[in-house]
């Protein structure tokens, strides 16, 4: 069964460039969202077994989603994928919750070796 | 002649490519001065520079003080990069950077061109890099101590009828420094850019 998927971020470009770089072989189905506040109800409609999350973004932004993630009780894998790469950025994310921080524009190597660290993808 | 606007597609994707070099810039500032930098969503428009006091007066407050470094860029992408600071937060940036007393005029200066080049040099280099394009610049010199935003730049300061501003902000948590740096792209250097985003385009 196909794995839902969210990728949230305000540029529709920078959401063409994440889909692009998922491993090919990975089934999915992938929902965008725009900015945080789509991605939260989407979410909770179901459609994010994993997130790809930027942090940058009008309207509520990567991290306001992640700590509503967290107060809520986080029941999905976030990879936040940023083109703020400031090493403190990298440790707010991961205390927040998120498995995985990527610099954009991000690889399908470094998707695949976080997906498989967490046994998303064989 | 009216410049051609960039189209929704070459917007976003310039938004992107500077949004990546901001970050960039970012990690710079923040490894320079080992605080936690803030960064806003990059901001894109085409202005006439006849318009150019109403343009910069709605970035920073009307009458807040601001002292700015002017810095030349040249060779695919051509145009002027500003960097404005907030008078008054200047002190959290001499105390970071590690001076501690009241700074003389010509140290004082060294800072601003420091922070200056950091962002600038981070930034477009970030910019061509992801365009694959040359770049060289100029040395920063300050254009304005102490005044309005709207007093910073007239008309006859830029030898161009429009320009593309792009703006990001910068600013330090639990300080008061904050930065704007606005990137004028020179009216003839929009036809290569929008080229070079239409190959950025095609290879997505």
């Amino acid at each position: 069964m196909a794995t839902p998927i969210l990728v949230v971020d305000d540029s529709v470009m920078s959401r063409k460039l994440v889909i692009k770089a998922l491993p090919p072989e990975w089934d999915v189905e992938i929902t965008q969202a725009g900015n945080g506040q789509e991605a939260l109800d989407s979410y909770r409609s179901g459609k994010a077994h994993v997130m790809f999350l930027d942090l940058t973004m009008p309207v509520m932004d990567g991290y306001e989603v992640l700590e509503t993630l967290k107060r809520e009780g986080l029941n999905a894998f976030v990879i936040v994928i940023s083109a703020d790469v400031q090493p403190k950025a990298q440790e707010r994310v991961k205390e927040l919750g998120a498995i995985a921080f990527l610099k954009k524009p991000v690889k399908t190597e470094e998707v695949k070796q976080v997906l498989r660290e967490y046994g998303i993808l064989t | 002649m009216k410049l051609q606007s960039l189209t929704a597609d070459q917007t976003d994707t310039l938004q992107e490519i500077v949004n990546i070099a901001m970050g960039q810039a970012g990690d710079s500032l923040a490894r320079v001065l080992d605080c936690f930098v803030n960064l806003s969503v990059p901001r894109i428009k085409l202005i006439e520079v006849a318009q150019i006091s109403t343009h910069m007066a709605k970035l920073v407050k009307s009458d807040m003080p601001i002292t700015a470094v002017r810095q030349s860029f040249y060779d695919d992408l051509s145009g002027e990069a500003i960097t404005l600071f907030s008078t008054d937060g200047y002190h959290d940036l001499s105390e970071l950077m590690g001076y501690q007393n009241d700074l003389d005029p010509n140290t004082e200066k060294e800072v601003l061109f420091d922070v200056s080049n950091i962002l600038v040099g981070a930034c477009l280099n970030g910019i061509a890099e992801q365009l694959n394009a040359n770049l060289s610049f100029s040395a920063p010199s300050l254009i304005a101590e102490n005044t309005t935003a709207s007093a910073l730049l007239t008309p006859e300061s830029l030898p161009w009828d429009y320009a593309l501003q792009v703006e990001v902000n910068f600013s330090l948590e639990k300080r008061n420094f904050m930065s704007h740096l606005i990137i004028m792209m020179a009216e003839d250097a929009v036809d290569s850019l929008k080229r070079s985003l239409d190959a950025f385009l095609e290879a997505v």
